[in-house]
């Protein structure tokens, strides 16, 4: 006997989005959130990407989610001897249409899982919080639901897994392993007070990225090539640096301190001129993400599904290699993991031959597989330890600049065209959304 | 402020409610005293001694788990603080 149709482990980005459609379908839906509060334990940057918005689910484009700042355009600055230059290679959404038109927006987010989590308790699903699932139940082989921090059992038809990259239930479950330290970076974030009229004076609504030539010029040699970047809010910053926990054999050369990091980037002339006379640090904090999931082919081709379970977002390995993000992708597959306990419940089969059509939809997805498996951006990372200013550009191009529109101009495209052809007005939605948060923000 | 929650001047913006047991700990037969999770860990919250790792300063921990993804021969045990224990931030 169940206790629930589902459960959903996790109220970051991915789980309120699969746990309201389930929800909405009439099935009875418990979300489990170790947080005291939805979000509060999420770490990120954090931008995120228009296509997110546009692609997945219709109730956060036609909502009022809580957003800092629409983003039209990166700047890419190199860094030589503590002096910035060179802004060519940049991305910008021209004017009149940036910045109401734009290609992400920055956000916080505590309140935005929130957000949320509220939407999906409002379609009837029930969160709780500071309650962990500690492991998975599991009979004659398979999963029944999950053993709380409590010593509680509970038990359900299907388990959606949401719980990010550390992925403990997914090991627990005997069908994922530990991500090898190689896809992940440990990344710093700082975040920074600043009025806001500063803000729109130095950064306006792009994001900064600075690229030290060598790296050593900004950071600490962290290994591996690690840029700043920096992310404007409403009104302060977040400013973050990523780097691999291993490569090339090797584990990253560790910074012991934390004040390490950033100590060569706060003397470039960029910093000392614009942001630090206007800047107070608020937050420092760090996660991991495993950005390169989806390059490497043996952490790929691991199941994202067993009998009665299935896995979205980070803990599926969704975070996309193309520009770092995560969220687009772990809201596409919560959708598609909702349709698919939609239907296996309904069929009543939950089985592991039924829950495959899950992996194949994630695959055939217009948008997911190509952003998994960008390398442009890796090729960048391993650039920047050791290459000519001609050669840094070009990937910085590639990797950040125009050159994005090479290899994502296509897979947009087929999401266009994909959304088109199933509601040919959909481009009203899009415009009225742009126009909406623009208005959000102001 | 509640007076049970931690906070440490080089880590603004996070309180830490303590948790009720050690969530992360090392299997000192599997460690080779590589040191990697002393390396890799921000908070600095592991240390060597007599060649083998051990938690030193968990009350630090931002549960980023990089010293779990690095540790080779998987002797770092690392599961979450219970009953929404850890760490709280509004500024991720
Ligand atoms: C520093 C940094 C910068 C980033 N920048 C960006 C960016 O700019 N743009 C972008 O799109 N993405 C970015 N990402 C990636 C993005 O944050 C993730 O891909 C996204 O949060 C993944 O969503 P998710 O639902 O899979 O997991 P999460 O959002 O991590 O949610 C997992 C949730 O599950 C909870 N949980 C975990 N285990 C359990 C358990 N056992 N029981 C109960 N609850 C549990 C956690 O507390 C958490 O709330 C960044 C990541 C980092 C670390
Ligand atoms: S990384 Fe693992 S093996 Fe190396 S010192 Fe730490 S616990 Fe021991
Ligand atoms: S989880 Fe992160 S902060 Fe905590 S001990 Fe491990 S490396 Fe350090």
């Amino acid at each position: 006997m169940s206790d629930y149709d589902v459960i959903v482990v996790g109220a970051g980005f991915g789980g309120p989005v699969a746990a309201k459609k389930c929800a909405e379908a009439g099935l009875s839906t418990l979300i489990l959130e170790r947080a005291a509060v939805p979000g509060e334990k999420v770490i990120s940057s954090l931008t995120i990407p228009f296509y997110g918005f546009l692609f997945g689910p219709s109730w956060i484009r036609d909502g009022d989610p809580p957003i800092e700042r629409p983003v039209s355009g990166i700047r890419n600055f190199f860094v030589k001897e503590g002096k910035t230059f060179a802004k060519d290679c940049s991305f910008r959404v021209p004017r009149p249409f940036g910045p109401r038109v734009s290609i992400g927006y920055t956000t916080y987010c505590r309140p935005f899982c929130t957000w949320l989590a509220d939407r999906a308790v409002e379609a009837g699903a029930e969160l709780r919080t500071s309650v962990t699932a500690v492991d998975v139940i599991k009979e004659n082989g398979k999963v029944q639901g999950v053993v709380t921090d409590r010593g509680e059992e509970l038990r359900s038809r299907m388990l959606l897994d949401s719980e990010g990259l550390q992925n403990l239930l997914g090991i627990k479950a005997g069908i994922r392993k530990r991500y090898l330290p190689e896809v992940v970076e440990l990344c710093l974030l700082l975040d920074f007070e600043m009025p806001k009229e500063e803000i729109d004076r130095v950064c306006g609504y792009n994001l900064e990225y600075f690229w030290g030539m060598p790296e050593e010029e900004i950071i600490a040699p962290l290994g591996y090539g690690s840029a700043v970047y920096i992310f404007p809010y409403r009104e302060s910053i977040h400013m973050t640096i990523g780097c691999f926990l291993k490569a090339e054999d090797e584990v990253a050369p560790a910074v012991r301190t934390l004040d390490a990091y950033y100590e060569r980037f706060f003397q470039t002339d960029r910093w000392q001129s614009e942001y630090a006379p206007h800047t107070k640090l608020r937050a420092r904090i760090w996660d991991t993400c495993p950005i390169y999931a989806g390059l490497h082919p043996e952490m790929r081709e691991m199941p994202t599904f067993t009998d009665n379970m299935l896995l979205l977002g980070d803990a599926a390995g969704m975070e996309a290699a193309a520009i770092a993000d995560g969220v687009p992708t772990a809201w596409f597959s919560a959708e598609i993991a909702a349709d698919t306990t939609i239907e296996a419940l309904k069929a009543g089969d939950t089985s592991a031959d039924f829950l495959s059509r899950y992996d194949q939809r994630l695959r055939a997805h217009p948008l997911i597989t190509a952003l998994i498996t960008d390398p442009h951006r890796r090729d960048l990372k391993y650039a920047a330890i050791n290459v000519s200013e001609k050669e840094m550009r070009k990937r910085v191009h590639n990797g950040w600049g125009f050159g994005m529109m090479k290899h994502l101009t296509w897979p947009v495209t087929k999401a266009v065209v994909g959304s088109m052809w199933r509601k040919p007005s959909i481009p009203f939605r899009w415009m009225n959304m742009f126009n909406r948060y623009y208005k959000l923000y102001r | 402020m509640d007076e049970s929650l931690r906070q440490f001047e080089d880590i603004p913006g996070v309180v830490w409610v303590p948790p009720p047991e050690e969530f992360i700990t090392v299997d000192r037969d599997a460690c080779t005293g590589c040191g990697d999770c002393v390396r890799v860990c921000l908070a600095s919250v592991f240390r060597l001694r007599e060649g083998k790792a051990e938690v030193a300063r968990l009350e630090r921990c931002m549960e980023c788990a990089a010293c779990f993804f690095v540790c080779e021969p998987g002797a770092v045990d690392f599961q979450w603080p219970k009953f929404g224990t850890g760490y709280r931030s509004e500024w991720g």
